[in-house]
C-alpha cells in the first residue's frame, strides 16, 4: 500500500450517552477510494463529518499527508475551509439563491481566483459533468441527477486532494445511480483523487472502492478489499451484512495444517475441507457452522448429478428473477437459499443435489 | 493540575478561538448588558427608596406599597379575566382561520392573510381611537345608528367596559398574532396526513378536528403560551379605555406608578419583579414545549392541492373577509373621518367636516421633526435588529457553545419586560454610567430600546427559518473553503433574505408605533410621532391625535405593503 494520505487515529465521539464513533483508526492511501459501509447509525456519516471538520470528536487525531489537522490532545482543530477538501452532501446542499455557475464557482471565488480563469474552469467543469450550457440556470430548477452533478463539480472545482462523499447516490433512481457509479469510478481514477465514500448500499461499496471499512456500532468490523470482505469475512456481522450465505451445521472430524474437515449435519457421509477459522483450532467433535456464498453452490437435478460429492435435498419454493432463480432447498431439517441458472427449470418438490465448490467454505465456531 | 497541564489546557482553548467564538462572546456580552442589566437594575431598585438623584437607601417600602395597595388584587384579577376572555374567544377562531388560509381553496386567501398581518401592525392606540369613534356610549356612531331604530331605547355599545377592552384586544393583536404564527404551521403540515384521513372515509370537518388539529396541537399550545406571556405587558388599550370606569390591570398599574408626578419607582419595580416571577416559568414552559414538538411531522416536503371547501367556499370567504375588514378597514376609516371633523366623533353637528386639524398638525412645531425622528428611529431599529436577531438566532440554532442556552433565554426576556420598565431600566443603566450618559436623549439610545423590545419576535422568526433551512447549505460553504463569516454572509444571509426583510419590517413598524419603551428616553428634540400622538391625547385634543394616528398608520401599512411587494419579488426567484 502506498503511503497513507489520510490517517485517523483512535477517534471517538459520543452524542450524550451514545457512542457514535468508538476508538476508530484507519488510513486512506493517496489515490485510493475507501468506502465507509455499514447499517444506519453505525457512525459512518459522523466519521466523514469529522474528517471534514464539521464535527468535533471527543478524542483522537486526524492527519492529512502527515500534517495533523485535528488532535484533541494537542488542541489542534483546522476548520473545514482550511482542510483543502471537497465534499458532496447527501442532500447535495445546492444553494437555492445562486445559479448553476455561481454554485460551482463558489470555491474559486472564496479563493480569489481571477474572474476570467474562474469562468473558464467552471465552463470546463460543467462540460465534464455533462451540464454544459446550463451555467445561468437557477439552481432550484435542476433535476435530482443534475443537482448531484453540480454538487460533484462544486466539490472538485478547486482540485482538492481529498473528496468526501456522503451517500451521494441515495437520492437518485436506479438507472441513474448505476450510471453515476461508473462515472464516479472513472473520474476518481483520472484525477488520482483520494476519496472517502459513505454508503449503506453494499453494491455501491463493492463496485466503487479500492478498500471498504465496514462499521458497526461505531467500530470497524473489517477493513479490506471488496473481495476480501465478500469472500473472506472475518466476523459474522461482515458475512451477514455483505451478500447472502448458505449456512449449514456441521461437526469437526479432523484438523491439521491449518485446515479442518467438517462432516455435514444433513448428510454425515459428506465431509468438506476448509481453511481453519482464526483463533484456537476447533476440537474434534465440535459443532460448527459452515458458510458459503450462494454462487459457490451448484444446483443440479437429483438424476443428473451422480459423480460429485453432493448434498441431496428437495426444492421447497422457486423465486424466478430473470437472470437466475432463487431456490429454497430443504436439506434434512435445514433450509438454504441457492441460485439456479436460468437453463435449469426447477419446481417445488423436485429432488436436487447441491455441489459445494472446493475451498469456498468457511468454518465458524458455534 | 500541574503547570504543564494548565499550559496544555490553555493552549487547547487558545487553539480553538476563531472569529466565530469572538462574535459569539461579544454578542452574549452585548445582550447581557442591555437585557439582563436593566432587569437586575429593576430588581435591585425595588429594594431602594428615594428618587433618582436624591439620597437613597435600602428599604422594603416599595414592596410594602405594591402589596398593600388595595387595587392590586383587583388589577391582577382583571388581568386574568381579560386574558381568559381573550384566549377563549381568539384561539378557536384563529385555529379555524389559519386552517382556512393555509389549507383550503378559500378565495383570495393570500390577500386575506396579509390583512391579518396589517391588523397586527396597526398601532393599537390608533385602532382604539377608531373604535371610540364608533362605540362611545354617548357619541359612538354605531350607538347612534342603533338608537335611531324604533325598538332600541338605550345605547347598546360601550367601549369603556370589560367587553369593550376585550373587543379592542381581539381586533388588534390577540387574533392576528395567532393567525400569523399558526398559518405557516398549518401550511407546512405534511399533506399526506389529511389525504390518508380523507381516504379512510373522514369528511372535511372530521379530518380537521381529528387529524389536523391534533397534529398541530403542540404548536397551538406553544402559540397559546406565547400569548399568555405577551398578555402580561399590554397596557395601551387598558390605559385609554380602563380609567373612565376605574378598571386597572397589571400593566396600567405599573404605568401610572411610573408616569405620575413624582414617579414611584420602588413600588413599580416591585410590581415588575412580581411580573418576572409569573412570566419566567412561562418562558421555560414555552421552551420546553418547543423542544418537545416533533418537527418531523411538519416537514413541508409534501405539498398538495388545497382542500376544496365545496359549497362552503363562498360563505367562508364572506365570513373571513367581513371579519378582516371589520378589524382593519372599519376602525381606520372612522379614524380618518374623525381626523377631518370639527369635533371628534360628533357627526350630527352642522357642517362637521374640516381640514383645519390637519393644517394645524402639519404646520405645528413638532410634526416635521417628529416625522424625521420616527423615520430615523424606525430605520435604525430595522437595520440593527436584522444584524442582532440573525446573529442570536444563528448561534442558538447552529452553534454548540455552552452559552447558547443563556443567549436563547436572554432573547426571551424582553418579551416579558413591560416596555415602560425596559425604558426605566435603560434609563438607570445610561444615567448611572458616566460613559453612556452622553447617549441619554439621543436617537441611538431609543433605537437600542426598541430593538431590545422587539428582539424576541425577530429572533423567533429567524430561528424558525434557520431550523427549516438545515445545516447542510452552510456546511457545503465551509467544505468549499469559505470561512464561517464568509459563508454566513454569502450563503446564510442571502437565502434568508426574505425573512431578514420581514424582521426588518416588523421592527421598523414596531419602532414606529412604540410608545412604552421610548417614552422615558425621548426629549422634545427626539420626540416621535407616536409620542406626539400620546401628547395630544393627554391634552384631550382627540382630533389632532387622530391626525397623527392616520400618519402613523400610513407609515406602517405603507412599509408593510412595500415589504410584501419586495417579498413577492424575492420569492419568485
Amino acid at each position: 500500500m502506498a503511503a497513507a494520505f489520510v490517517r485517523l487515529h483512535r477517534l471517538s465521539k459520543s452524542f450524550g450517552p451514545v457512542a457514535a464513533v468508538d476508538n476508530l483508526s484507519f488510513e486512506v492511501a493517496k489515490g485510493e477510494a475507501l468506502t465507509l459501509l455499514g447499517p444506519s447509525g453505525c457512525g459512518k456519516t459522523t466519521t466523514l463529518r469529522m474528517i471534514a471538520g464539521l464535527e468535533m470528536p471527543d478524542a483522537g487525531e486526524i492527519s492529512f499527508d502527515g500534517v495533523p489537522v485535528l488532535s484533541v490532545e494537542a488542541g489542534i482543530n483546522v476548520p473545514p475551509e482550511r482542510r483543502k477538501i471537497g465534499m458532496v452532501f447527501q442532500s447535495y446542499a445546492i444553494w437555492p439563491h445562486m445559479t448553476v455557475a455561481q454554485n460551482v464557482a463558489f470555491p474559486l471565488k472564496v479563493r480569489r481566483v481571477p474572474a476570467s480563469e474562474c469562468q473558464r474552469r467552471v465552463r470546463d467543469a460543467l462540460a465534464m459533468i455533462g451540464l454544459g450550457g446550463l451555467e445561468d440556470r437557477p439552481a432550484t430548477r435542476l433535476s435530482g441527477g443534475q443537482q448531484q452533478r453540480v454538487a460533484l463539480a462544486r466539490a472538485l472545482i478547486h482540485e482538492p486532494a481529498l473528496l468526501l462523499l456522503d451517500e451521494p447516490l441515495s437520492n437518485l433512481d436506479v438507472k441513474l445511480r448505476e450510471q453515476m457509479r461508473v462515472e464516479l469510478r472513472l473520474l476518481q481514477a483520472r484525477l488520482g483523487l483520494s476519496l472517502v465514500y459513505v454508503t449503506h448500499d453494499q453494491t455501491e461499496a463493492l463496485s466503487l472502492s479500492d478498500r471498504i471499512a465496514l462499521l458497526n456500532q461505531g467500530r470497524i468490523e473489517q477493513v479490506g478489499t471488496p473481495r476480501d470482505l465478500y469472500e473472506r469475512p472475518e466476523t459474522r456481522f461482515v458475512r451477514d451484512f455483505l451478500g447472502k450465505s448458505v449456512i449449514l451445521a456441521g461437526i469437526v472430524r479432523g484438523a491439521a495444517h491449518g485446515r479442518v474437515a467438517v462432516a455435514m449435519a444433513c448428510a454425515a457421509e459428506s465431509v468438506i475441507e476448509c481453511p481453519a477459522p482464526a483463533g484456537p483450532a476447533p476440537s474434534i467433535g465440535a459443532a460448527v457452522e459452515v458458510s458459503l456464498r450462494p454462487e459457490a453452490v451448484r444446483i443440479a437435478r437429483g438424476d443428473e448429478c451422480a459423480s460429485v460429492a453432493t448434498l441431496d435435498g428437495t426444492v421447497e419454493a422457486v423465486l424466478y428473477q430473470g437472470e437466475r432463480s432463487e431456490c429454497d432447498v430443504r436439506l434434512g431439517t435445514e433450509r438454504v437459499l441457492v441460485y439456479a441458472p436460468p437453463d435449469i427449470a426447477l419446481h417445488a418438490g423436485d429432488k436436487v443435489a447441491l455441489a459445494l465448490a472446493k475451498d469456498a467454505a468457511q468454518v465458524w465456531p458455534k | 493540575m500541574t503547570a504543564a497541564d494548565a499550559a496544555m489546557a490553555w493552549r487547547r482553548r487558545a487553539g480553538r478561538i476563531e472569529g466565530q467564538h469572538l462574535v459569539f462572546l461579544m454578542l452574549l456580552g452585548f445582550v447581557a448588558v442591555f437585557v439582563l442589566y436593566p432587569v437586575l437594575v429593576i430588581l435591585v431598585n425595588s429594594f431602594v427608596a428615594g428618587a433618582i438623584g436624591q439620597p437613597r437607601h435600602w428599604s422594603l417600602e416599595g414592596w410594602r406599597v405594591a402589596l398593600a395597595d388595595p387595587g392590586m388584587r383587583g388589577a391582577i384579577e382583571n388581568t386574568l379575566r381579560v386574558l381568559l376572555a381573550n384566549e377563549t374567544i381568539s384561539l378557536p377562531i384563529a385555529v379555524l382561520l389559519s386552517w382556512l388560509l393555509a389549507r383550503t381553496d378559500l378565495p383570495a386567501r393570500g390577500a386575506l392573510e396579509f390583512m391579518f398581518w396589517v391588523t397586527f401592525f396597526l398601532p393599537s392606540l390608533s385602532v382604539t381611537l377608531g373604535w371610540i369613534v364608533l362605540l362611545d356610549p354617548q357619541s359612538g356612531l354605531l350607538n347612534k345608528l342603533a338608537l335611531s331604530l324604533p325598538f332600541v331605547a338605550k345605547a347598546p355599545f360601550n367601549i369603556y367596559s370589560f367587553w369593550g377592552i376585550v373587543w379592542t384586544h381581539l381586533s388588534t393583536a390577540a387574533l392576528s398574532i395567532k393567525v400569523m404564527l399558526l398559518t405557516p404551521i398549518f401550511r407546512n403540515l405534511d399533506a399526506s396526513f389529511e389525504e390518508a384521513a380523507r381516504c379512510s372515509g373522514a369528511g372535511r370537518g372530521q379530518t380537521l378536528l381529528r387529524i389536523v388539529v391534533p397534529a398541530v396541537a403542540p404548536a397551538i399550545l406553544t402559540v397559546l403560551v406565547l400569548s399568555l406571556i405577551r398578555a402580561m405587558q399590554t397596557f395601551e388599550i387598558e390605559m385609554v379605555l380602563g380609567p373612565p370606569f376605574n378598571f386597572w390591570v397589571f400593566g396600567t398599574k405599573i404605568y401610572i406608578l411610573v408616569a405620575q408626578v413624582p414617579p414611584e419607582f420602588a413600588p413599580a419595580t416591585a410590581l415588575a419583579a412580581i411580573g418576572f416571577l409569573v412570566i419566567t416559568p412561562l418562558i421555560f414552559l414555552h421552551r420546553w414545549l418547543m423542544n418537545r414538538t416533533d418537527y418531523t411531522s411538519v416537514t413541508g416536503r409534501e405539498r398538495s392541492d388545497p382542500t376544496p371547501l365545496g359549497r362552503w367556499r363562498w360563505p367562508a370567504f364572506a365570513a373571513v373577509a367581513t371579519l378582516a375588514l371589520t378589524i382593519t378597514v372599519l376602525p381606520v376609516t372612522f379614524l380618518v373621518a374623525a381626523s377631518c371633523m370639527k369635533l371628534f366623533g360628533f357627526f350630527n353637528i352642522p357642517r362637521p367636516w374640516t381640514l383645519s386639524h390637519w393644517h394645524d398638525v402639519l404646520t405645528g412645531d413638532f410634526f416635521g421633526q417628529s416625522l424625521l425622528n420616527t423615520v430615523e428611529l424606525a430605520g435604525g431599529a430595522a437595520a440593527l435588529s436584522i444584524v442582532l436577531c440573525s446573529l442570536i438566532a444563528y448561534f442558538t440554532v447552529r452553534s454548540r457553545y455552552a452559552g447558547r442556552g443563556a443567549l436563547d433565554f436572554l432573547s426571551w426576556l424582553p418579551f416579558a419586560i413591560p416596555g415602560i420598565l425596559l425604558g426605566v431600566g435603560l434609563l438607570y443603566v445610561f444615567l448611572g454610567n458616566p460613559l453612556l450618559k452622553a447617549m441619554y436623549g439621543t436617537i441611538p439610545l431609543m433605537i437600542l430600546a426598541t430593538v431590545i423590545a422587539g428582539m424576541t419576535l425577530g429572533v423567533q422568526i429567524l430561528k424558525a427559518a434557520m431550523i427549516q433551512l438545515g445545516a447542510g447549505l452552510e456546511e457545503a460553504a465551509r467544505t468549499s473553503g469559505a470561512s464561517w463569516w464568509y459563508g454566513f454572509r454569502h450563503v446564510v444571509m442571502p437565502i434568508l433574505m426574505p425573512t431578514l426583510v420581514l424582521v426588518g419590517v416588523v421592527n421598523f413598524i414596531a419602532a414606529t408605533r412604540d410608545i412604552a419603551s421610548v417614552a422615558l428616553l425621548a426629549t422634545n428634540a427626539t420626540k416621535t410621532l407616536s409620542l406626539l400622538q400620546l401628547d395630544y391625547m393627554i391634552d384631550g385634543r382627540s382630533e389632532e391625535a387622530a391626525v397623527v394616528s392616520v400618519v402613523v398608520i400610513g407609515l406602517t401599512t405603507g412599509v408593510a405593503f412595500l415589504a410584501r411587494f419586495l417579498g413577492l419579488r424575492v420569492g419568485l426567484r
